[in-house]
């Protein structure tokens, strides 16, 4: 009897996750249209509404930094240009970070650790976000407003631009990759700036403070004082959803009351965090072709789907069971966060069921259902070369994309984006045990659990992601510089190969026959899925197996 | 008697085989050689040394306590089966490389030389040599009917040269001292003594050879591209097994490295690592069982990537030899009139085109009168600048005539019919009364000189100059040209009577060869001197897409050109030198046997047969090739996901009960797991032989039903098969292990 309730239990639940992401993905995709159509004219470089204001705001920033916009940039010029910008950036905010008791309104927090400075920069910088710091105990408002929140606006814009010279690449021989500066000028100024702002005030409405006082002392009903840390949260948390960042104000992220203070601000942030990843199809289709963008769209909703409704099918524990959003629903938002790239949490993962955890690695893993902001994108279409490849040699003609040849090149490129990934993770887990470093965190008996959460580390770490187990526990050297290395290293060895693939094709020929294999339609879709998880499960599967199966 | 030597002759037909086979596999354990393995096989290079670890803790099994846990048999074991796989490779690296050497000997026979008349000494002594011992500077005779050995200049004598299977011009070219003349032509009349000027070729079959070796044989780009995703692969498992080791070992499972390596092993694309050389030269020794040869493997590749073919209209498309079909009348005429004067025209004409209508005429029964004086007529040879032929006569005086001819004759004094010069033609023509047979007997009993003569229409116009209706006859060879057919006409002095159509026959099963080819998405252009209206309608019989009529020879390169800019794959055949430009820009250039040594050389292939018609076999070979390719990579990696499901339980299920859900085949234990999943990863390679050498087969459909049917058979019969595979294994070595 018991049981059937259990399953009644479920089902209701169920129903009730699938409504509201029903709900979400339908209002993200409603705002992704105009999105992507906005978005695919930036790329192409084409007129956007109020393009005559825009144009005099840009003009001006390009001429402060001396920029000649017209410049088109090869492969090389403009991934020295992603990894100049990003490089000032890190060392920046390091800056910031590490001195910011000697800058204003500095709340008598101390400068941090080179290597937490270091890890957190590179980390913020990165879209990754992994935080291994309490935000209200040890960093000042200016520190959050001036490097974070500045981090936040620079590392999807880096993304974005990555996805935008990748995709012109596509699209007419001799294109150009574009301008760096213009296309990151552009994304932040047109794109994330204003979408920030008015999610910042919508936000606020909901409950979300916004001040620069960093706390406020109250008298509580027992008559005792208690301090309460606040801030200038709206504007981080806006744009933290937004370009998929996912660092919080406050070490607890958005389970914090005033990171996600309601229901509303909840369902609201998870649309925040998908509207970007779910535009790009919509650019792509709208340049490349009407059906091979809604295909791409399918394969990222299935596949995302299918780790959702694996996620979340078993029932979790009854001790785990988190009360604020629900168990589903907060699975629902760590799953959204977590596929985005976001990373952004708003309950512990420690009350994830094994399932959820093990959806969310596979995310981490294939880093493009929905994935980060641009660069999930450019992901899924290194899926759908390797695809081709694998399979497309059955027609009897060298795999072609959109009437291109796959070289060799690019297919070397393209192993190498695939091969770097399970190597960031796996190599970097085996040395934190065999030097014990794991150990120190996780306890010396390695449980399935104590092994999953340092294998986790690593994966968000790789993965750009940013979700983690271990929070500020894991502020030691090793973690420090460990996870801030493979985060720079997972974010800018990928973005490099995919710019070479860019360069590539946009110097390949196109020509109009009929493609051998359609790269769009119900075929293309299953294939690509298929294939897709098959890599990623081959390459993953043990690991999968002897943690979070195990747990 | 006899049946003795049959014996005799079958033992050592035996015996030749079984020293084949022996040869092969010699072969293919000397190639277990690591070094070589190194350089051309990365991914059995990591199985040997798999092979090497393992016997290695086979018989040091105390080299470490931690990681050797199992039986001293069970390394043993493990150790044979990965050094089977390895040669297993090497076997059908070996094998397919036999095959190709033994197509190439067999080919040997029919790599063309010619038989030459060298003149020594300068004083005419004539020694017979092959076409390839000679020198630039010999001097060779031709005559009539034999080919020109080799590209040269004509030193002596003048003749007719037959030039159509390098040019495509049909008509025969009149040479003489000073004249370049190319190889392979054919001396169509009289002797010419000719002074090579270009070196001898090297045999092309020399560069087949390097091509099936696999150590000399260039990788082609998807080779390349499939050898760098199978490393990729490679290394990714190398990665996996390595971290896994020591994770596994913290998590507190007695790994076992032999079983790492099966792992590892298994996992490793070893089956598309194994058989990728065979596939390769699998490929070109079934071109060569067309009697094709490729020299370059390129070319086969880009065969199957072909998306714009380039066909000649006449020896691809058509026989070439055209046959007379139908007589055409002029007004005034019968059909039977111009069968008759056809048939005179022709009497001494040999060429096919000849025959034909001598044939259809007789057929009709259209038998022309006086057949005693035409057959010893004097022939009026056909020529390049006149471009007509027939007969000249003149009749016997004592003809006996009736009483109407007598009367028709009288009127015929009047005029001077045969001298035909102008003057007289403003008149209507004496002969308007029509019937070829009084014609003729009129002329004869006048006994004038009698010319009757057939030839092309514009030709046969000037000559006729305007004594005929114009408009008629170009209205009428119209008429034929729309029916896919060519226009002669035909004429006895001046008076044309009417005309001749021609037809060139299709090839066998051309319309369908086409409609396969063009079903899997390539465009297909006819290329023909012919004019638009006759090249259309052979267009729409012969099923092409495209046609480029009243082509010039240098209009081939163009277009090749054309097309390649625009990012296309060309296929096209050529045998003349005026090909040879295009051939070489071509992707796919198929030469002719029969071809100039320039087109050969330019060529990536050269077809023995020398029938064009053979860019369609290539074109589904270089598809095949991919496709088997593919198939296999696809099967191979497909398979590991059984093998997860295999090895994984067999390596944790000791300490983690949990893992049983993994077990989903319900393996015996541990170690049979192991081994069987080995055994099936081993046993796959030589079971898939037969398809890697014979390919994947070639249907006439859109690519993405290709794709669907082969995803179906090898992407998910290969997810699938394995599972069944190993489990039967197990439940064989189950028995053994007890």
């Amino acid at each position: 009897m018991l049981d059937y309730l259990g399953i009644a239990y479920k089902l209701v639940t169920l129903v009730d996750t699938i409504t509201q992401f029903a709900v979400i993905i339908l209002g993200a995709l409603g705002f992704s249209l105009p999105f992507g159509l906005y978005i695919a004219r930036m790329i192409s470089f084409e007129l956007r509404p109020l393009e005559k204001p825009l144009a005099k705001v840009e003009r001006g920033f390009f001429k402060l930094i001396g920029i000649d916009a017209d410049k088109q940039m090869t492969w090389k010029q403009y991934f020295l240009a992603v990894f100049t910008t990003s490089v000032i950036s890190i060392l920046f905010v390091i800056l910031v970070l590490s001195f910011q008791n000697y800058l204003p309104s500095s709340q008598h927090v101390n400068g941090l650790s080179i290597d937490l400075a270091f890890h957190t920069a590179t980390s913020f910088i990165t879209n990754t976000d992994l935080q291994h710091y309490v935000g209200e105990n040890q960093l000042s408002i200016l520190s959050q407003m001036i490097a974070l929140t500045f981090a936040m606006f620079i590392a999807p814009a880096i993304g974005i631009a990555t996805a935008f010279a990748f995709i012109r690449g596509f699209i007419r021989k001799n294109f150009g990759l574009g301008n760096f500066y213009v296309d990151f000028v552009r994304v932040i100024i047109t794109l994330l700036l204003p979408v920030a702002f008015i999610s910042s005030l919508l936000l606020m409405i909901t409950g979300v403070p916004q001040t620069l006082n960093s706390s406020v002392t109250i008298n509580t009903i027992e008559g005792n004082n208690q301090t309460i840390s606040m801030g200038p949260v709206a504007s981080l948390e806006s744009i933290k959803e937004l370009g998929e960042n996912g660092g919080g104000f406050f070490g607890a992220n958005s389970a914090h009351p005033f990171e996600n203070p309601t229901g509303l601000s909840n369902t609201y942030e998870m649309f925040l965090m998908i509207v970007i990843p779910l535009s790009f199809p919509i650019a792509y289709a709208k340049l490349l072709g009407k059906g091979r963008g809604i295909s791409i769209l399918a394969i990222i909703l299935i596949g995302f789907g299918g780790l959702l409704v694996f996620g979340i099918y078993t029932h979790p524990a009854s001790s785990l069971i988190e009360t604020r959003f629900g168990s589903f629903s907060s699975t629902l938002f760590n799953m959204i966060s977590i596929a985005s790239n976001t990373g952004a949490i708003n309950a512990s993962l420690a009350g994830m069921t094994p399932n959820a955890v093990i959806s969310f690695l596979v995310s981490m893993f294939v880093q493009a259902l929905p994935g980060g902001a641009g660069t999930g994108m450019v992901y899924m279409l290194v899926y759908v070369l390797l695809t081709l490849f694998v399979v497309g040699l059955m027609v009897g003609k060298t795999p072609e994309f959109m009437g291109m040849k796959i070289s060799p090149k690019d297919v070397k490129i393209a192993m190498f984006i695939f091969l770097v990934h399970p190597a960031l993770i796996l190599i970097p887990t085996a040395i934190a045990f065999t030097t014990g470093n794991a150990q120190v965190i996780i306890g010396e008996k390695v449980t399935p659990l104590g092994y999953t959460q340092t294998f986790y580390e690593f994966t968000s770490a790789a993965a750009n992601n940013g979700s983690d187990y271990f929070g500020a526990s894991a502020n030691t050297p090793f973690w420090n510089w460990s996870t801030g290395i493979i985060v720079f290293l997972g974010r800018y060895i990928p973005i490099g190969l995919m710019l070479v693939i860019a360069g590539s094709f946009s110097s390949k020929d196109r020509k109009e026959v009929i493609e051998p294999i359609k790269t769009k339609g119900l075929t293309f879709v299953s294939i690509v899925l298929v294939v897709t998880f098959l890599l990623t499960a081959l390459a993953f599967f043990p690991f999968l197996v002897i943690g979070p199966f195990s747990m | 008697m006899k049946n003795k030597f049959d014996r005799i002759s079958a033992i050592f037909k035996s015996k030749a085989k079984a020293s084949l086979n022996s040869k092969v596999i010699l072969d293919s354990v000397t190639r277990l050689n690591p070094a070589y393995l190194a350089k051309f096989n990365t991914v059995m290079f990591t199985v040997e040394i798999g092979f090497f670890l393992v016997l290695l803790i086979g018989f040091i099994p105390n080299i470490s306590n931690e990681f050797v846990n199992q039986n001293q048999i069970f390394y043993f074991e493990t150790a044979t089966i990965l050094i089977l796989t390895v040669w297993f490779a090497t076997f059908s690296e070996s094998l397919s490389e036999a095959q190709a050497r033994a197509r190439v000997d067999s080919l040997r026979s029919l790599e063309k030389e010619v038989i030459a008349h060298k003149i020594v000494n300068g004083n005419g002594t004539l020694v017979d040599v092959t076409s390839t011992k000679l020198k630039p500077g010999d001097e060779v005779r031709v005559n009539a009917g034999e080919i020109i050995p080799r590209d040269g200049l004509v030193n002596v004598g003048k003749a007719f040269v037959d030039e159509s299977m390098m040019t495509g011009e049909s008509n025969p070219v009149y040479k003489e001292k000073g004249d370049h003349v190319i190889g392979g032509t054919r001396v169509a009349s009289d002797i010419i003594v000719v002074e090579i000027t270009a070196e001898a070729g090297r045999s092309f079959l020399d560069e087949m050879i390097g091509l099936i070796r696999n150590a000399t044989r260039p990788r082609t780009q998807n080779e390349i591209a499939l050898t760098i995703l199978l490393a990729g692969l490679s290394l990714i498992f190398i990665i996996v097994i390595g971290t896994l080791l020591y994770l596994a070992y913290y998590l507190g499972y007695k790994v076992d490295i032999a079983t790492l390596i099966a792992l590892l092993v298994a996992l490793m694309p070893t089956t598309i690592g194994a058989l990728l050389p065979a596939i390769g030269v699998a490929g070109i020794t079934r071109l060569g069982r067309d009697n094709i040869v490729a020299k370059s493997g390129k070319g086969i590749e880009s065969a199957g990537d072909c998306d714009v073919l380039i066909l000649d209209k006449t020896g691809t498309i058509t026989e070439g030899s055209r046959s007379a079909v139908d007589f055409i009348p002029l007004q005034k005429y019968t059909e039977a009139d111009v069968g008759k004067a056809a048939f005179a025209a022709s009497i001494h004409d040999n060429s096919h085109e000849g025959k034909s209508i001598v044939d259809l005429a007789e057929e009709k029964k259209f038998i022309p009168p006086l057949v005693e004086r035409i057959l010893t007529s004097k022939a009026i040879e056909f020529s390049a600048e006149t471009k007509y032929s027939g007969i000249q006569f003149v009749p016997l005086k004592d003809i006996h005539l009736t009483k109407e001819q007598e009367e028709q004759l009288e009127e015929i004094e009047s005029f001077d019919g045969h001298t035909g010069h102008k003057g007289d033609n403003d008149k209507p023509s004496i002969y308007s009364s029509g019937d070829f047979e009084d014609m003729l007997l009129n002329l004869s009993k006048k006994g004038s000189e009698i010319t009757i003569l057939k030839g092309a229409v514009e030709a046969m116009l000037i000559r006729a100059h305007n004594q005929v209706n114009e408009d008629e006859i170009k209205w009428k060879s119209q008429e034929i040209s729309k029916k896919g057919e060519t226009p002669l006409v035909v004429s006895i002095n001046q008076e044309v009577i009417g005309l001749v159509a021609l037809k060139d026959n299709l090839k066998e099963n051309i319309r369908d060869n086409i409609g396969e080819i063009r079903s899997t998405g390539i465009h297909t252009i006819m290329i023909t001197g012919d004019t638009q209206l006759t090249a259309q309608v052979i267009a729409k019989e012969a099923n092409v897409d495209e046609v480029m009529a009243e082509a010039k020879p240098t209009d081939k390169l163009q277009r090749v050109v054309e097309e390649q800019s625009k990012g296309h794959i060309i296929g096209m055949v050529g045998d003349g030198t005026n090909d040879a430009p295009g051939l070489a820009k071509a992707d796919v250039g198929l030469a002719m046997n029969s071809g100039t040594a320039a087109a050969k050389e330019a060529a990536n292939m050269v077809d023995l047969d020398s029938d064009p018609s053979n860019i369609l076999k290539v074109v589904k070979l270089g598809k095949q090739l991919l496709m088997t390719r593919g198939a296999i990579t696809t099967f191979s990696i497909a398979n590991d996901a059984a093998k997860y499901f295999a090895l994984l339980p067999a390596m944790f299920m000791t300490e983690n009960p949990k893992m049983q859900i993994l077990n989903v085949m319900h393996l015996h234990s541990p170690q049979t797991a192991i081994l069987s999943t080995l055994i099936f990863n081993a046993i796959i390679i030589p079971g898939l032989i037969p398809l890697s050498l014979r390919g994947v087969k070639f249907k006439a459909e859109s690519p993405q039903k290709t794709f669907i049917r082969n995803m179906l058979i090898y992407g998910i019969g290969g997810a699938l098969l394995p599972f069944v595979g190993i489990k039967a294994i197990d439940m064989i070595l189950a028995l053994f292990f007890g």
